[in-house]
């Protein structure tokens, strides 16, 4: 077996510098067209108001290696990617919620709308990678949103973020940016804006 | 500001802000409302090691990533600032030579501050005594540091004060003229400084030169048309050089019939609104008498102004739907001073049409398109908006923008990624340039200038020292700055005059042939197209507008030196007589404004015992009319409320999130839910000035045109905020109020 060039795929998110501006939030709905009431990615403000004690956090999907809602899932609708990126097919999820249970993060959704307020498919943060419909087609388009992933790009949340507490990849680069970061802590204006 | 040291504008800019070691934010909230300018702020806290420290009534997102946060009363920023300078000098951290070089009048200020003891300033501003040493010890250790501020100063009927002190602050440490220090002041969004730049303003033409008779001629000039023309459009000479009514007060010319004599006997009949909210200026429910009242009223906006539907007049009101930014082309200025060419992603939807094309047709129908369209020079051949552009860059010379033409600029936003974004500078093609030509740009060669009154670079490099505006001597004092503190590379080793063609031979060390003499001839550095004065100016290192000295004293304000007053409406009735509102003023910007009699109306606090927070939220923006309209941001932010103290909420008998009435010292009230909040402190309410589209209790949603409603609507604010405005801006005083509270 090769072994992979590149680590898993991981969020990261610094609350010094997150500001609960909820641009990421924003970001995601945005450029996925997510209905209103289905929120893949949220900012949680501990203690607010609390002076020196209150912090803020973004969180969505942590698209974990070992990922519990894939162990619980009846239908098995769970797959996880080469890269770590944790998808699920629609076609497959009957909605029944199992993966909200065994979430520890609270990442799974599911849309409110339909007579007694019936479940429906699970949706959740894809880091912006679709799902197993066919790359950038409509129909991946229209149930797992863009796939930026596939052009390159850094998923929207991260893109957006306005003080770059929000940062999303490879691991190994995270943790790298991370790494330079705190290198560079105390020492001066060492780097530009968008990749300290 | 501008009464300070010359010019109005945020002195560094946002990236600039990383070079700071200590951050003081008064007045502002970044974090919601300006988050990109926050992570330049966070940055220079991690990599700098900057101390960040927020005054403020509410303990804000920006306060909780502070240092030293200090909670003040709203209105007492003035008490708070002197008692920083007392300290400061006690403590021998005053910057002596650079006061001794380059300030006049510093002995007033520091006479004043001795009033304000530690232990006083506890009891004005009601922040512990400890945490005021704590602030000032961590900023005025600092070297250099930075001031932020933003509406949460101007919009006090002290407002001016404010900045102005803000500004002394400053000059106390010697953070002026230097990267990582200055004053940074926050617009509410883009291009509010190009708006003033370009004179959107009741009180100037264009580029700050005021409406005196030689501004006009010389503006005539500029326009390619007659001066007499000109006048002959104005019912006055007089009324062509009075100030006209501002955003603050004009509802006052329609409705109070005394100041009808101050605008050439005529109450105020028509209304043309182009792009502003104005029901975020105080006292909404006066707008909607103004509104109701007046015989004609025109909305330009791509959104329904919240405005059209809170009048409930059924005729002669007009909405003509403006292109949005995306839709158009042309420049946009940001808080520092910085322009960036915006391209036209896409033709303007259904029957929405660009601003200039509307104001032309206007132009066109009244019958002076030609004269209006003549300052481009190219008839009607011109192309826009890029000679309109050029135009401006060749009349606005007091600012220096005659080196900001349109492909310059176009130039620099081609070549973004060659530019730092700490200190501004290009590389490549862009070399020894600053992004987007900051004014000052005095030529085409001018680089810009990033950090205004900087000595320590050449004036052709972006240096200057404080600009001479007020004469060169008062009372025997000299104006102009000491020898020893030119910009680097100056002909002269000290203080100058603004340049004239009287002066530049004897300043600039040079002869003038007889043609360069005739070209000059009776102008000055401000109205000489010839660009010669400039030219030679910078050739011998000097800056055309002279290098003097900052001023502390404004001689020609109702308060020389800024002095607190409590708030017309006080919470602290027991202060009002040590500390009392001016006198009430005649014909202040065509209105008669109350301030010492609506101060002493009646004992306010007993009827309304609660102070108002108000500023924005991070979802919406200004009235809310474009982000309300989104269905994102009204799903995060969807309804108005009022953050209150669950110790007061229990004192007034209201529960978390039920409804509750606000009754303003006016005749408004507002129907908002209670939200408890640890934010405020327990004498205060914080209302959210985002929202629109609910009536004291009452929905407007159905007076919306057809289709054009916002996902969100709320009661807007300003209908509980209060009468009062500045003693010299006219700024409305939005953030002191009091209120009552009552469980609805």
């Amino acid at each position: 077996m090769s072994k992979p060039d590149f680590a898993r795929m991981k969020f990261y998110c610094d609350e010094n510098l997150c500001i609960d501006c909820n641009g990421c939030v924003v970001a995601c709905k945005e450029a996925h067209e997510v209905p209103v009431g289905v929120n893949r990615r949220k900012v949680v403000t501990v203690n607010e108001g609390v002076v020196g004690k209150e912090i803020s956090l973004s969180m969505a999907c942590m698209h974990c290696a070992d990922a519990p809602c894939q162990q619980v899932c009846p239908t098995d609708c769970f797959y996880i990617r080469a890269d770590g990126i944790v998808l699920h097919d629609k076609d497959v999820c009957i909605g029944c919620g199992y993966c909200l249970y065994a979430c520890p993060f609270g990442a799974p959704q599911f849309p409110q709308d339909g007579a007694f307020g019936t479940k429906g498919k699970m949706d959740k943060c894809t880091m912006c990678a679709g799902g197993p419909e066919e790359t950038n087609s409509h129909e991946e388009f229209h149930k797992y949103g863009q796939n930026r992933i596939s052009e390159g790009k850094v998923p929207m949340c991260a893109s957006m973020c306005s003080t770059k507490a929000l940062l999303v990849g490879d691991a190994d680069e995270v943790a790298l940016i991370k790494t330079y970061r705190a290198a560079t802590k105390g020492k001066g204006i060492a780097t530009e804006p968008m990749g300290w | 500001m501008a009464n300070t040291w010359g010019y109005g504008a945020m002195t560094n800019h946002i990236g600039d802000m990383q070079n700071s070691k200590a951050i003081i934010i008064f007045g502002a909230n970044p974090a919601s409302n300006h988050p990109i300018a926050m992570q330049h702020i966070l940055k220079a806290k991690e990599q700098n090691g900057a101390k960040i420290i927020v005054i403020d009534p509410r303990f804000t997102k920006t306060a909780a990533k502070s240092d030293v946060y200090c909670r003040i009363r709203t209105g007492t920023d003035i008490a708070f600032m002197y008692g920083m300078i007392r300290l400061i000098r006690e403590n021998n951290w005053v910057d002596k030579s650079f006061i001794a070089d380059r300030v006049y009048g510093m002995e007033d200020i520091f006479t004043e501050c001795e009033k304000f003891t530690p232990e006083h300033v506890e009891d004005v501003t009601g922040c512990p005594k400890e945490l005021l040493i704590q602030a000032t010890t961590a900023f005025a250790t600092a070297e250099p540091g930075c001031l932020i501020w933003n509406q949460g100063w101007t919009q006090h009927t002290i407002g001016s004060s404010n900045t102005r002190l803000g500004s002394i602050l400053q000059l106390t440490l010697g953070n002026m003229g230097k990267p990582g220090g200055g004053c940074n002041i926050l617009r509410g969004h883009d291009n509010v400084q190009a708006s003033t730049d370009l004179g959107c303003l009741a009180d100037t033409l264009p580029g700050y030169y005021g409406l005196s008779e030689g501004s006009w001629r010389y503006f005539s000039k500029q326009w390619n048309v007659d001066y007499e023309w000109m006048k002959s459009r104005f019912t006055s000479k007089a009324m062509m050089e009075a100030k006209g009514f501002s955003l603050g007060l004009w509802i006052h010319g329609v409705l109070d019939k005394e100041n009808a004599a101050n605008n050439a006997d005529t109450p105020l009949k028509a209304l043309v609104c182009i792009g502003n909210g104005i029901s975020t200026i105080t006292q909404t429910h006066k707008v909607k008498e103004a509104l109701d009242k007046l015989d004609l009223v025109v909305f330009i906006d791509p959104y329904v102004n919240d405005a059209a539907v809170i009048t409930t007049r059924s005729d002669n009101m007009f909405l003509l739907p403006a292109a949005s930014q995306v839709e158009t082309s042309g420049t946009v200025v940001n808080t520092a001073r910085s322009a960036q060419w915006r391209s036209k992603v896409v033709e303007p939807l259904y029957e929405a049409r660009p601003d200039h094309e509307i104001l032309f047709d206007f132009a066109k129908r009244m019958g002076f398109y030609d004269q209006y369209i003549a300052g481009m020079g190219k008839g009607k051949n011109f192309t826009w908006p890029e000679d309109a552009t050029d135009e401006i860059a060749r009349s606005l010379k007091t600012i220096g923008f005659q080196g900001r033409t349109a492909s310059r600029i176009k130039k620099h936003t081609a070549n973004w990624h060659l530019f730092d974004s700490v200190s501004l500078k290009g590389k490549g093609v862009t070399t020894k340039e600053y992004y987007g030509l900051p004014w000052p740009c005095w030529n085409e060669k001018h680089p810009g200038s990033p950090v205004l009154y900087n000595i320590n670079l050449p004036v052709s490099q972006g240096g200057m020292g404080f600009r001479n505006r007020f004469g060169t001597e008062r009372n025997g004092a000299d104006l102009l700055s000491a020898k020893g503190s030119a910009p680097v590379g100056s002909r002269i080793d000290g203080g100058y005059a603004e340049i004239t063609s009287k002066n530049i031979e004897e300043l600039a060390g040079i002869t003038l042939t007889d043609a360069e003499k005739k070209a000059v001839e009776g102008k000055n550095w401000k109205t000489d197209d010839s660009g010669i004065l400039v030219d030679k100016a910078l050739a011998a290192g000097l800056a055309p507008y002279g290098n003097a000295r900052a001023r502390t004293i404004v001689w020609n304000f109702i308060d020389h030196i800024p002095k607190h007053r409590e708030p017309l409406h006080s919470f602290r009735p027991d202060l009002v007589k040590k500390y009392p509102a001016t006198k009430d003023q005649k014909n202040h910007y065509r209105t008669n404004v109350r301030y010492e009699s609506e101060q002493n109306a009646q004992k306010w606090v007993e009827n309304y015992p609660i102070n108002i927070v108000s500023g924005r939220i991070v979802e919406h923006m200004g009235t809310g009319t474009e982000t309300r309209a989104s269905k994102y941001l009204a799903e995060l932010s969807g309804e108005m409320y009022g953050e209150v103290h669950p110790n007061l909420a229990a004192k007034l008998g209201i529960k978390d999130n039920e409804m509750m009435w606000v009754y303003g010292t006016g005749e408004g009230k507002i129907k908002i839910k209670c939200k408890y909040s640890l934010r405020v402190d327990e004498n205060s309410v914080f209302l959210p000035q985002n929202f629109s589209g609910v009536w004291s209790g009452e929905s407007l949603e159905s007076r919306y045109p057809k289709g054009t409603a916002p996902h969100s609507f709320g009661e807007s604010s300003n209908q509980v905020t209060s009468y009062g405005y500045d003693q010299q801006t006219s700024c409305p005083e939005t953030k002191c109020s009091l209120v009552r509270l009552e469980r609805a």
